[in-house]
C-alpha cells in the first residue's frame, strides 16, 4: 500500500494512536480512583437477608396521641431538638371521630428519595429497608423535596446538647449524626441486625423491634416480616382493612395503617 | 498599548468606584459564606419545608442565562453563521462566569461543602441531580477552554509563547468544543426543569413539560443577556463590542424562541389544569390568583415574557437600541423570576390531602440576610471578573488588538 492510498500516514497514525491511547490511560486513572474511593468509603453494607419482608402496622383507632413513641424513637436514636423521625400528627378531617397519625419513614419499595439521591447515600437495603450512609451525603436536600411523606429532616447546626428525652424515653443506642446531613426513621435497623445476629426475632422479642413499638401503651404499633404468615403483621393484614398513605402515587410503603373500625370498642381489634 | 487603554478622566473615575463597589459586594459574599462554612445552613431562612430557596433560584437563573455560551456557539461553529463570532466570544466568557457563579453558590448550598466531589465519585446515574452535577463539572471545563485563548490575548502571554501556542491549538479546537458544549447542555439545561419535574410528590412540577420549558427558556433568556450585555458595554465605551446588525438578528431569534416559549408554556397551563387536579389546582391558584399572583403576572408573564418577546422582534424590525435593551433585560428577569415561581411555590405547596393531614402547614420562606449577601456577593464578583475580562483582553477590544 502507498501513502497515497492509505487514510492516514504513519506519522499520523502514530499521532492518532498516542492520543487514544492517553486518553484511555486517563479515563482508565480515573476508573481506578473512583472504584477505589467507593470501596473505601462506601464500604459494604453489612450481612443483610432478602429473606424478610420487614413492615410495620399501625392502629389509628388504638393510638391516644400520647407521643410516647416520638420520645422513645427521639431518645433511642438520639436526634436533635427539632427532628423528629417519628411524628405524630393529628387529622380531624378523614374520619368521623378524631384519629392521631403517626408517621415514620414508610420505607417505600420504590422509594423517591433513593432514586433523586445524586451520590447514592440513600439506599436499599438488602432486605429492601430504606437507609442511608450518612459518610456518602452531601447535603443538597433533593431527597426532602422528592418524599411525598415529608419524613426526612436535615442537620441544620451541630448536636452538642444533651438529649432531653434521653434517659427517661429509653438511652441513646446509635451515633449522632453530623451537622450537613439528612437523617431519617431507620426502622432501628440496628436493633433488628442485631438481634437477627443474636437469634431474636423482631417483632417479638424486644431488643430486635423499633423502641417505638416497644414503648406504645396502647399497643397501636405492630412490627414483623410479612414473609411469614403467622407472623402478627401477616394476621393483622389479613383480618383487617388497612391503608397505605398516598397509594396513588405508586411508592409501595412499608407501613399499614389499620382503619379505625365503625361503633367497635376501640379497645379490642 | 497602555496610552490607547487609558479613559478619559470622569469615565476612569466611574470605572474605579464601579470596580470598587463590586470589590465590597463581592468581599461581603466571601465573609458570609465564611460565616455560613462556620455556623452551618443554620444561619439562613431555609427549613425542613422549604430546603431551597434564593441559592437555588441563583444557581437556576446563572446556568439558563449562561444558555447563550452553547446556542450562540452552536450557530457559529455548527450551523456556520460566522458573523455571530463576535456575540458567541462574549456569549462564552459571560457563560463561563455564570457557570461559576452556579459552581460557588451550589458549595455553599450544600450540607457537605468538604464533599463537594461525591458526585464526581459516587455515583447514582438514576438522580436528576447527579446527572446535573456531572454536566455542569464538564460544561464548566469546556467553557473555560473555549476562554483559555481570550485570556492568553492579553499581553502578559507575549512573554509565555508556549501557553500562546496552547491556546492556539485548544482554538483550533473550538467547533468541536461547541459541538461537546451543545451535548452537554442539551442534557442539563433540561435536566435542571427535570430535577423538578420527576418529583412525584409535588404535583405542580410533576409534568413531562418541565425539562422543554427549562431548556427553550434558557435558549431565549440566555442571548437575550448576551444582548443586554454588548449593548451596555458598547453604550459605557462609545464603540459596540458586537455589531449592531447581529445583535438585531439575535434579537429576532431570541423573540421567536420566547414566542415558542409562552406558547408551550400556554398549552402546558391549559392542558394540565383541566378540572380539579388535587394540590396542583392549588399551587395554581397560588400563582395565577393567590400570594404570589401579582409577582407571576406582572415580572414573568407579562413583563418578563409577553412584553420581551414583543419588544425584541419590534426591535428586530425598527433597528432601535432601546427597545432591544428593555427587551433583552425584561426577558432576563422573567426568567430568574420564573426559575423563582417555581421554587417557591412547588415548596410552599402541601404535600397530601389524603388522608387530610394539618401537616405540612402551608410553611413561608424569605431568604434570610445571610442567604441574600451570598448571592449578592456571587452576582458582585461575577460582574467584577466580567468587567475586568472585557475592559482588559484584547479579544474584547478589537481595536487594540494586535492581529
Amino acid at each position: 500500500m502507498t501513502a497515497k492510498t492509505t487514510l492516514l500516514s504513519r506519522r499520523e497514525f502514530v499521532k492518532l494512536a498516542t492520543q487514544v491511547g492517553v486518553s484511555a490511560a486517563v479515563v482508565g486513572a480515573f476508573v481506578q480512583i473512583r472504584g477505589a474511593l467507593t470501596k473505601a468509603k462506601a464500604g459494604s453494607h453489612g450481612p443483610v437477608s432478602d429473606a424478610y419482608h420487614w413492615v410495620m402496622v399501625i392502629d389509628l383507632g388504638r393510638c391516644t396521641g400520647c407521643n410516647y413513641c416520638t420520645y422513645a424513637c427521639k431518645a433511642t436514636n438520639d436526634t436533635a431538638p427539632g427532628i423528629t423521625w417519628n411524628a405524630v400528627f393529628n387529622d380531624r378531617q378523614s374520619f368521623a371521630k378524631e384519629v392521631y397519625l403517626a408517621r415514620p419513614c414508610m420505607h417505600c419499595e420504590h422509594a423517591p428519595c433513593v432514586e433523586v439521591c445524586p451520590v447514592g447515600a440513600t439506599y436499599h437495603r438488602a432486605d429492601g429497608l430504606v437507609a442511608m450512609d450518612y459518610d456518602l451525603c452531601i447535603g443538597c436536600r433533593y431527597c426532602q423535596i422528592a418524599c411525598p411523606y415529608g419524613a426526612r429532616y436535615f442537620n441544620w447546626e451541630d448536636n452538642n446538647q444533651p438529649n432531653p428525652m434521653a434517659p427517661e424515653w429509653g438511652k441513646p443506642e446509635i451515633e449522632r449524626r453530623p451537622r450537613g446531613v439528612v437523617e431519617k426513621c431507620t426502622f432501628c435497623t440496628h436493633r433488628i441486625d442485631a438481634g437477627l445476629e443474636n437469634g431474636l426475632r423482631p417483632g417479638i422479642d424486644e431488643d430486635a423491634t423499633p423502641a417505638c413499638v416497644n414503648i406504645c401503651p396502647v399497643k397501636a404499633r405492630q412490627f414483623g416480616d410479612l414473609n411469614d404468615p403467622d407472623s402478627k403483621v401477616s394476621k393483622l393484614l389479613a383480618e383487617r382493612e388497612s391503608i397505605q398513605l398516598r397509594e396513588d402515587l405508586g411508592t409501595h410503603p412499608r407501613v399499614y395503617y389499620m382503619l379505625p373500625e365503625r361503633g367497635e370498642d376501640q379497645t379490642c381489634a | 498599548m497602555r496610552m490607547r487603554l487609558a479613559l478619559p478622566n470622569t469615565r476612569q473615575t466611574v470605572f474605579i468606584g464601579w470596580i470598587a463597589l463590586l470589590s465590597l459586594l463581592a468581599l461581603l459574599g466571601v465573609g458570609t459564606a465564611i460565616w455560613v462554612f462556620k455556623e452551618g445552613l443554620v444561619v439562613t431562612n431555609l427549613s425542613n419545608q422549604v430546603p431551597w430557596g434564593l441559592w437555588i433560584t441563583v444557581d437556576l437563573s446563572s446556568i439558563a442565562l449562561s444558555g447563550g455560551a452553547f446556542f450562540l456557539s452552536a450557530l457559529v461553529y455548527i450551523a456556520g453563521i460566522e458573523r455571530f463570532k463576535p456575540a458567541a466570544r462574549l456569549a462564552v466568557f459571560a457563560g463561563m462566569l455564570g457557570y461559576g457563579a452556579a459552581l460557588c453558590t451550589l458549595l455553599i448550598d450544600i450540607g457537605r461543602p468538604d464533599r463537594f466531589y461525591h458526585p464526581l465519585v459516587f455515583w447514582n446515574v438514576h438522580s436528576m441531580l447527579w446527572e446535573v452535577s456531572m454536566c455542569i463539572v464538564l460544561y464548566f471545563s469546556v467553557l473555560t477552554l473555549e476562554v483559555f485563548p481570550l485570556v492568553t490575548t492579553h499581553p502578559f502571554f507575549d512573554r509565555l509563547p508556549r501557553v500562546r501556542a496552547l491556546a492556539e491549538r485548544i482554538h483550533k479546537a473550538a467547533p468541536m468544543l461547541a459541538f461537546l458544549g451543545l451535548g452537554f447542555s442539551m442534557l442539563h439545561q433540561s435536566s435542571l426543569g427535570a430535577t423538578y419535574g420527576v418529583v412525584i410528590a409535588r404535583p405542580i412540577w410533576f409534568r413531562p413539560t418541565m425539562p422543554l420549558l427549562f431548556i427553550v427558556s434558557a435558549i431565549a433568556a440566555g442571548p437575550a443577556l448576551t444582548i443586554t450585555l454588548a449593548l451596555v458595554v458598547g453604550w459605557l465605551r462609545g464603540r459596540a463590542i458586537v455589531p449592531r446588525d447581529v445583535l438585531f438578528e439575535i434579537a429576532r431569534i431570541a423573540g421567536l424562541v420566547l414566542l415558542v416559549y409562552l406558547y408551550m408554556r400556554f398549552w402546558d397551563a391549559m392542558a394540565g389544569n383541566y378540572g380539579y387536579v388535587p394540590l396542583r389546582s392549588e399551587a395554581t391558584a397560588v400563582l395565577t390568583k393567590g400570594s404570589m399572583a401579582l409577582s407571576f403576572w406582572s415580572w414573568e408573564i407579562v413583563l418578563g415574557t409577553v412584553i420581551p418577546a414583543v419588544l425584541l422582534l419590534w426591535a428586530a424590525f425598527t433597528k432601535r437600541e432601546a427597545e432591544l435593551f428593555i427587551g433583552s433585560s425584561m426577558a432576563v428577569i422573567g426568567l430568574i423570576a420564573n426559575r423563582w415561581h417555581t421554587t417557591i411555590v412547588g415548596l410552599t405547596t402541601p404535600l397530601t390531602t389524603n388522608p387530610a393531614l394539618t401537616y405540612p402547614l402551608i410553611p413561608s420562606y424569605t431568604p434570610a440576610w445571610t442567604e441574600w449577601a451570598v448571592a449578592i456577593g456571587i452576582i458582585g464578583g461575577v460582574l467584577l471578573v466580567f468587567t475586568l475580562g472585557v475592559r482588559y483582553l484584547p479579544a474584547f477590544n478589537p481595536q487594540s488588538d494586535s492581529h
